[in-house]
Formats: structure tokens, C-alpha cells, sequence
């Protein structure tokens, strides 16, 4: 059912020369979501999302948009993508009034309504030239320029990493605006945390070019919970929750774990988790390897 | 697309405009003084009754004359050149600038931006190149019939070959573009890249694209068929000896070695390129320059469309 999904990818690598950017990445992202896409820089995010849209061809495995392939599909995906690229790029040279016609003339669904609201209620002047405006005011230029193209599925590559915390705000706010209109949905990539769950519904961890941690953010949050307990193995909680991080003081002991249901061993003392602590957990977590373990009991093991 | 495609061209298309109206506020002038005293001098009658052998006085007086604007003149094989890769930026900036990457997300093709990314520069060139050539052939006409068409500094800028200049450059510019994704480097090792092109189809491989044709004559001056021929190379055997002389043209009707005082009995040789060569030689090297253009263009096109992201 291509209607679900929005996005669909299925052992999705990307090589570039000898070194892999993306390995192996299998996620799905339902229509209607905000889902944001987090990881380390160099995780491959900005690899995977130009997969999505199709400014990068798949090495191996396979990437669906709306059930289309956005490379070989171009023609009918490119119409229902809107897309902000890292530091969104822009003609310097044009005017605002310019940048807004460019969009209207490459795209048929373009909506001159939107794009006037959008620029009026920035406050910007047509007439100006749009390499003189500040970065968040650019950023919301491509913003509004992605918007008015009614876009469908619209992606945003980190479009908040140069911005500042006012200009984050309002840009972050603009996307909710537009999502409160319905149908669209959004990715979103990042490497900071906070302000994420405000914006998002939905998350995908991408660590070592691999995804780990998917699904909607109140379920992520929910299932997570830290342990705190005297110092002890953690391998009987592993034997039915996982633990996605641990680590130990000499007297006690501290577990990250995703619960399989109710923990009931009394012996530990529970606490709920914010985002940000699960997904930094997540993103120094392997897969099969278990739980990386604190350096101090690294060293102790060895 | 065309729409935007002109809009990110505009500015060097004005820069171009602006260097070809440069030069005409500089040679329109000077065309019509040269073309005045071409007239007051009957040049142009004494050229037509004696194929030149009589009128080496006044055309010499008439060349001093308009020195500084000749030499001047071997300047402008450069601008082909030079407007070649200017109208080559705006294609080179967008990869440079990552905007490309908007351009792709919008609704249209990656193919379809190509299309009209690469078409506006070609008509930007095919146009300069064309202003270039009425303005120098009309400038140029009297010194073209002082010293012949196959002279270096009036083929290069007259006929055909400038269009295949200017997309040579243009080419040259965008295939590095493409790959470097650096405007300014690539603008200026397509410029010295040109350069070096034209310094070896000019001094080296023009000689060699139309087989020259060899002649041996008796006696003084030089006979009709070198009337405004390229020499290659000329030899002379005067009173016994053997004498070698370099080529270069025939300037009106006297080359180089048929200097008054010598022998009747003297023996020349020369292999020359004659005045009729000119179109099939204009032919052959726009051929050559606009195919090498045509193959990094497309080659540009190509490597861009294939890019990864």
C-alpha cells in the first residue's frame, strides 16, 4: 500500500567513490508525519534525503516516493516534492520578486497566493536583492519558495543549523504553519535535538550510516525509561528489556532501557526520559553489540 | 525555463554587450578614417589595375599610417575567447554556488534545466560572434585588400571562424566547470586553454589543413598566383646560390625575397597556400573548433547529469 508511506526504503546504500555515505538504510515514513531525521553530522543524512528526492541515484537497494522512484520518476515527483537544501542555497543576484517568479515559471502546481502571503508577513521587499538578506531571513526565503510549490512530501535538510535561536524559532514555526494546514508531509534532518519534539511527531535515528531508533516520538519516549540501582549486571534486565546504554559509579548502577512492557523488579528505580537523552543514547549504540559501555568499565574489562 | 535561464544570464550577457559596443566605439571611428584615406589614396583602384605591383609606396604610407590601430587589432583574437567564457558562468556558478541543487527540486527535469542552461551561452556566442564578424570584416575591408585575406590577423576575425572560437571557449569552459565546479579557476584555464589552442592551429596546423600548392618561376617580382597567398616556405637560387626564406604573407604583390637588383636568371621556389584557400580553410578549422565544443558540451551535459548530487 504506497498510500501509507510517503517514503519507503529498502536496504538503501549510497557509495560515492570507495567510501559508503549511506549503507544499508531500511525505514518507512507514513504520509501525513513530521518526521525528523536525526544523527551525528556525517551519519548520512543529507545522502539519504537527496536519495529521497532524487538528486542522488541509489547505489544499492531501493528508495519509493509516493510509490514512484524519485530519479526515474522525475517528471511526476518533482511536482509533489518541495525541498530546502543544507545553508539553502539561493540566487544571490535576484530580487525576492525575481526568486518568486523563477518558482512560478518551473513549477506547473505553484501557488501565487501562498508565496505573496508568506513574503508580505516576512516583512521582506521585493525589490531586494536576496543575497543582502540575513541567513534566517534567506532560510525562510527557500522556505516559502518550497511551500508555494504545494509540495506533498516537503524535506528539509538541516534548516536550522546555521540559523539563530530567533530565526530558528520563527522558521520552525513557519513549518508548523503549514503543516497545521493538513496533507503535507515533512522530514526534516537535524543534528540538534531540542526544539525537534515542538515541530515532529515522529523520529528516525541515523548512526553510522545505519537507522536504529524509528516511530512515532510518544511512543519512543514512552517505552524509555532510566534505571537507577545499586551497583549490579545489567544482564538480568537485558534478558527482557533492551538496554540501550549503561553505565556505573561504584556504588550504582545506571541503565537506558527500551521496556518490553512493565518493569517490575523493584530493585530499580525508575524515571522517565526526555528525547534528547534517548536519542544521544541511541546514537552511541550499536546494533548486536550490545550496550557501549561506559569508558571507566571499558577499561576495566580490557 | 527560458525565462530563468535568461534571468541568471542576464548579467553576463550585458558584460558581453558592453565589451562588443566597446569595441565598436572603438573601431567605428577608426574604420571610417581608414576607409576615407583608403579612398583619397585610390588604394583600392591602383590594387584593381595592377594587382598591386605599383602600389607599394602608397600602401606602405597607408599602413604606417594606421599602425598603432593594427597592432592593436592582433589584440582582439582574444575576444572570442574572452566572451566565450563569460557567457560560460552563470552555468559554472550554479554548481559552484549549489543552487543547482534548487533548480533541480523544482518541477522540472534535470534534462530540461541542461537544455535551456546550455542553449542560452551557445546563442549568446553564436550572436557576439556574429556582431564580431560584421564589425571586423567592415572595419577591416581596406587592410583585407592591402594584405589579403589569409593574412593572420584578418582571417581570425573575419569569415566564419570566430563562431567556432567563441563555442570553443565556451565548451572548453563549461566541460571544466562541470567537473571542477569552480568558476574562477576553470574561467581562467579554459581562457589560457584557448589561448594555447589558437597559438597551435594558427602557427602549426592551419599550414597543414589544406595541402599547399608549390610553384617554381624564373624572374623578378613575384608572379599573379601568390597575390595575396600565405607563404610556408620560399627558396632562391640567385647566381649559383642556394638561399632560404621564411614564409609569411605576400603583402600586395612582394614577397619578401623578390627584392629589386636581382637577376633575371634567378630560380625561386615557393609552397603557399594561395588566396583561394581561404573558404576551405575557414570551413575546415570552424569544423574543427565547433566538433571539439560540441563533444565537451555535450560532455559537460552529460557528467553534470550523471552527478550523484
Amino acid at each position: 500500500m504506497s498510500d501509507d508511506w510517503a517514503v519507503r526504503a529498502e536496504g538503501l546504500g549510497k557509495r560515492y567513490g570507495s567510501t559508503w555515505a549511506l549503507r544499508d538504510c531500511t525505514l518507512q515514513i507514513p504520509t501525513g508525519t513530521v518526521t525528523a531525521l536525526v544523527g551525528p553530522n556525517g551519519a548520512g543524512k543529507t545522502t539519504l534525503l537527496h536519495l529521497v528526492i532524487g538528486l542522488a541515484r541509489e547505489t544499492t537497494g531501493s528508495v519509493e516516493v509516493f510509490g514512484l522512484s524519485p530519479r526515474d520518476d522525475a517528471h511526476a515527483v518533482l511536482p509533489r516534492l518541495g525541498f530546502v537544501a543544507q545553508d539553502h542555497p539561493l540566487y544571490r543576484s535576484l530580487t525576492v520578486a525575481d526568486t518568486m517568479t523563477l518558482g512560478r515559471k518551473l513549477n506547473p502546481r505553484w501557488d501565487e497566493q501562498i508565496a505573496r502571503e508568506r513574503v508580505e508577513r516576512l516583512g521582506l521587499r521585493r525589490d531586494q536583492k536576496v543575497g543582502r538578506l540575513s541567513g534566517g531571513q534567506q532560510a525562510q526565503v527557500a522556505l516559502t519558495l518550497a511551500l508555494a510549490k504545494r509540495p506533498e512530501l516537503l524535506v528539509l535538510d538541516e534548516p536550522v543549523a546555521s540559523l539563530d535561536p530567533l530565526a530558528r524559532r520563527e522558521f520552525l514555526n513557519g513549518v508548523l504553519e503549514a503543516v497545521a494546514e493538513g496533507g503535507m508531509t515533512v522530514i526534516l534532518s537535524s543534528h540538534i535535538v531540542s526544539e525537534l519534539e515542538r515541530v515532529c511527531d515522529h523520529l528516525v535515528t541515523l548512526a553510522g550510516s545505519r537507522t536504529q531508533l524509528a516511530g512515532p516520538i510518544e511512543e519512543i519516549v514512552g517505552s524509555h525509561r532510566v534505571l537507577i540501582g545499586p551497583r549490579s549486571d545489567a544482564a538480568s534486565v537485558a534478558r527482557i528489556h533492551d538496554v540501550i546504554r549503561e553505565s556505573h559509579t561504584e556504588r550504582q548502577t545506571t541503565l537506558l532501557v527500551r521496556a518490553n512492557g512493565h518493569v517490575y523488579d523493584s530493585g530499580w528505580e525508575q524515571h522517565e526520559v526526555d528525547l534528547e537523552e534517548i536519542v544521544l543514547a541511541y546514537l552511541g549504540y550499536t546494533p548486536g553489540a550490545g550496550a557501549v559501555a561506559a569508558p571507566s568499565s571499558a577499561a576495566v574489562a580490557r | 525555463m527560458i525565462w530563468v535561464a535568461w534571468r541568471l544570464q542576464r548579467t553576463e550577457t550585458l558584460i558581453a554587450a558592453g565589451i562588443l559596443a566597446l569595441l565598436a566605439a572603438l573601431l567605428i571611428p577608426t574604420g571610417i578614417s581608414m576607409g576615407n584615406t583608403y579612398h583619397a589614396d585610390h588604394i583600392g583602384a591602383c590594387l584593381a589595375a595592377a594587382k598591386g605591383t605599383s602600389c607599394s609606396m602608397r600602401m606602405s604610407e597607408f599602413e604606417s599610417e594606421f599602425q598603432t590601430v593594427r597592432l592593436l587589432a592582433n589584440w582582439f583574437t582574444l575576444i572570442p575567447g574572452l566572451i566565450g567564457v563569460l557567457v560560460a558562468a552563470p552555468f559554472i556558478l550554479d554548481l559552484e554556488h549549489g543552487t543547482y541543487r534548487l533548480a533541480w527540486t523544482q518541477s522540472i527535469t534535470r534534462g530540461r534545466w541542461l537544455l535551456g542552461k546550455l542553449s542560452l551561452p551557445i546563442l549568446a556566442a553564436l550572436v557576439s560572434s556574429g556582431a564580431l564578424i560584421l564589425l571586423f570584416t567592415w572595419w577591416r575591408a581596406p587592410l583585407a585588400n592591402i594584405d589579403g585575406r589569409l593574412d593572420i590577423g584578418t582571417y581570425d576575425t573575419e569569415g566564419i571562424v570566430v563562431i567556432g572560437y567563441t563555442l570553443f571557449a565556451l565548451g572548453l569552459a563549461v566541460a571544466l566547470g562541470a567537473v571542477w565546479r569552480r568558476s574562477a579557476v576553470s574561467l581562467t584555464v579554459a581562457f589560457v586553454g584557448y589561448f594555447a589552442m589558437r597559438v597551435f592551429v594558427d602557427y602549426w596546423l592551419r599550414n597543414r589543413l589544406v595541402s599547399p600548392l608549390h610553384a617554381t618561376w624564373k624572374g623578378v617580382g613575384d608572379p599573379h598566383f601568390l597575390y595575396h597567398a600565405t607563404i610556408i616556405s620560399e627558396s632562391a637560387v640567385i647566381n649559383g646560390h642556394h638561399i632560404n626564406g621564411g614564409g609569411g604573407g605576400v603583402i600586395g604583390g612582394h614577397s619578401q625575397m623578390a627584392a629589386p637588383g636581382l637577376g633575371v636568371a634567378s630560380v625561386f621556389h615557393a609552397v603557399y597556400q594561395p588566396a583561394s584557400d581561404f573558404w576551405p580553410l575557414q570551413f575546415r578549422e570552424l569544423g574543427l573548433f565547433t566538433g571539439i565544443a560540441a563533444v565537451m558540451i555535450l560532455f559537460a551535459a552529460w557528467w553534470t547529469q550523471r552527478q550523484g548530487a
